[in-house]
């Protein structure tokens, strides 16, 4: 069997008394899209955050591509890495926010430049023509000069796709990418997020679209008190749930 | 309508019930505009304190203008409003850099930072800027030299005689820049949370380094935020500078004194000192606002949020 490009193993998170990740894995080979559903409170963003380490897991290790995430080897000995290190494996995995969260201050163009321009040595022209290149590809060539309080939901959603494809990562991280916007703007981003997968990208998608769900992915997780209850097919967890609790999700939401 | 119905729209009396009939005003409808007599009663007491005012100011003899105009330029004078432009901008400078330090301290995750940040605002924020200055102004009484050598053992390098170290004008940098630095911590500090915690979390998704972060994402969104407050502060340190002549550092308020002593033209050169001050307070207004309206985009509007003094970041508000 071939190492997953993205593998979580037993993962553990408690804030406090509130045992949020009960020893979660997840599997993600390169260019499978994976959509994590379940009800809120269920631990989806926990876990998100847990892969590129903005939270760190009590127990169990992340690997990208066999490396684990925040640790290097050393001899048969894990060491922590320092920060630097760090980011430059978060670099690998571009993550998208319920909340959008744009720089403020700059435009969508500066938005998209700005990580490549501080952690890549590459040529200025280079990073704006990729930047300008990946704004098109979201439908916003033309919004590259407004800041993001002058963008809708939708188009500063799309600008965050944009800035996170910027640095080139191996998979893409969304947690709830929809959840946010007015009901008119899903569409949108939804839109952009299946030509990325038709693309092959690699991806793990928080998500309550349960119809973009089962038509974008190769597996659905669903999660429920902190654990990963199921995973199969859109088909096998949709139509065919072994579990009474994802059966009893599905017909909530559904 | 009769008047008497006016009247009571006048007293408070109309409360919208209506007895006659509903009907449409029309373009010929006459309409009662409510006066406002009282309007005219302020006025005219304002305007009769104006002109007393002016006349005091005028054809007072002891203001004495034409010594006001011989010494507005005079050059004791704008060497002294030049050491005071300086001490301002020493202090404000040195401040603010303190300030963001001590707001990036106190909002570190090291209790020891937290801590020590705190104890030195609460310090410097207690103790007036004129103690301070005296106090450091005699510092060599406490601490007669300073070493620089390895702490706790016997090598010394390079010794100073804090006396000749300690002169007027560094104490009175050190008592204005200190007190700023409280001030411009807490401002900082504010303008730093008011940045959404979603940003840092986004830029560090991407992998940027958590300095470039502070630098290029908070530090620019937190100083926009603050920067109506520290221009009030920036007007604010340019009247206590005038406390830095009871060290008898010749700045413009000190200057003043020194020619009156003199020649004791006391208050045509007080005079002198307050059109000073005047001038560049409104050069610094003038200023901040343009900066102020450069910077100005949406977001400012996060101000509200922070409990900042609404007297304070009023103005930024839209
Ligand atoms: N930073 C935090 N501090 C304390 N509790 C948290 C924190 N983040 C999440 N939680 C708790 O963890 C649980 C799972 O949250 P989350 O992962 O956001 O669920 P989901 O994304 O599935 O809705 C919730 O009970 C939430 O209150
Ligand atoms: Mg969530």
């Amino acid at each position: 069997m071939t190492w997953p490009l993205l593998k979580a193993s037993n993962i553990h998170k408690a804030y406090g008394d509130n045992e949020v990740l009960k020893g979660v894995d997840l599997e993600v080979h390169k260019g499978e899209v994976q959509c994590v559903i379940g009800p809120s409170g269920s631990g989806k963003s926990t876990l998100l955050r847990c892969l590129n380490r903005l939270e760190v897991p009590d127990q169990g290790y992340v690997y990208l591509d066999g490396e684990p995430i925040g640790f290097g080897w050393v001899g048969d000995d894990l060491c922590e890495l320092r920060p630097a290190a760090l980011a430059r494996q978060r670099e690998r995995m571009g993550m998208v926010f319920q909340s959008f969260n744009l720089f403020g201050h700059l435009t969508a163009l500066e938005n998209v430049t700005l990580a490549p321009r501080l952690v890549n040595a590459e040529p200025e022209r280079q990073v704006v023509a990729r930047a300008r290149e990946l704004l098109a590809r979201v439908g916003l060539a033309d919004k590259a000069d407004h800041r993001p309080d002058q963008l809708s939901g939708g188009q500063q959603q799309r600008v965050a796709i944009a800035r996170a494809l910027a640095m080139q990562p191996e998979v893409m991280l969304f947690d709830e990418p929809t959840s946010a916007l007015d009901p008119e703007l899903v569409g949108e981003v939804l839109g952009v997020m299946s030509e990325l997968a038709r693309d092959g990208m690699t991806m793990v998608i928080v998500t309550h679209e349960m119809s973009f769900a089962a038509d974008v992915s190769d597996k659905v997780v669903f999660m429920d008190g902190g654990q990963v209850v199921e995973v199969g097919t859109p088909d096998q967890v949709f139509r065919h749930a072994q579990h009474a609790r994802t059966a009893s999700f599905l017909t909530r939401v559904l | 309508m009769s008047s008497a119905t006016f009247d009571d729209s006048v007293t408070g009396k109309v409360t919208g019930a209506r007895s006659e009939p509903p009907r449409l005003a029309t373009a010929e409808t006459k309409v009662h505009r409510l006066k406002h007599p009282s309007w005219w009663v302020g006025g005219a007491a304002v305007l009769i304190l104006i002109g007393t005012f002016l006349r005091l100011l005028f054809t007072n003899e002891n203001m004495k203008w034409d010594v006001v105009g011989d010494y507005l330029f005079h050059g004791e004078i704008l060497h002294g409003l030049w050491v005071t432009i300086k001490l301002t901008a020493l202090a404000m400078v040195i401040g603010l850099g303190l300030g963001i330090v001590l707001a990036i301290m106190r909002l570190s995750k090291n209790p020891l930072f937290q801590s020590v940040s705190w104890l030195w605002i609460w310090f410097f924020r207690g103790v007036p800027p004129l103690v301070q200055m005296v106090f450091w102004f005699n510092l060599a009484t406490l601490i007669p030299e300073v070493r620089l050598g390895i702490p706790f053992t016997d090598v010394v390098w390079h010794t100073w005689d804090m006396n000749s170290l300690m002169t007027s004008f560094a104490a009175a940098i050190l008592g204005l820049a200190l007190t700023e630095s409280a001030y411009a911590a807490e401002m900082i500090r504010a303008g730093i949370m008011a940045v959404p915690r979603g940003q840092v979390e986004a830029a560090a998704a991407l992998g940027i380094p958590g300095r470039k972060v502070m630098q290029r994402i908070v530090l620019p969104q937190a100083l926009r935020i603050v920067i109506p407050p520290i221009g009030n502060d920036l007007i604010s340190m340019l009247k206590f500078t005038s406390l830095v002549s009871v060290l008898a550092t010749p700045d413009l308020l000190y200057s003043a004194q020194m020619i009156y002593s003199r020649n004791y033209q006391t208050i045509p050169l007080l005079i002198v000192a307050t059109l000073w001050y005047l001038v560049l307070t409104t050069l610094f207004t003038v200023v901040q606002q343009s900066v102020e309206r450069k910077v100005h985009h949406k977001p400012l509007l996060q101000v509200n949020r922070l409990g900042f003094n609404p007297f304070r970041s009023g103005k930024v508000v839209p």
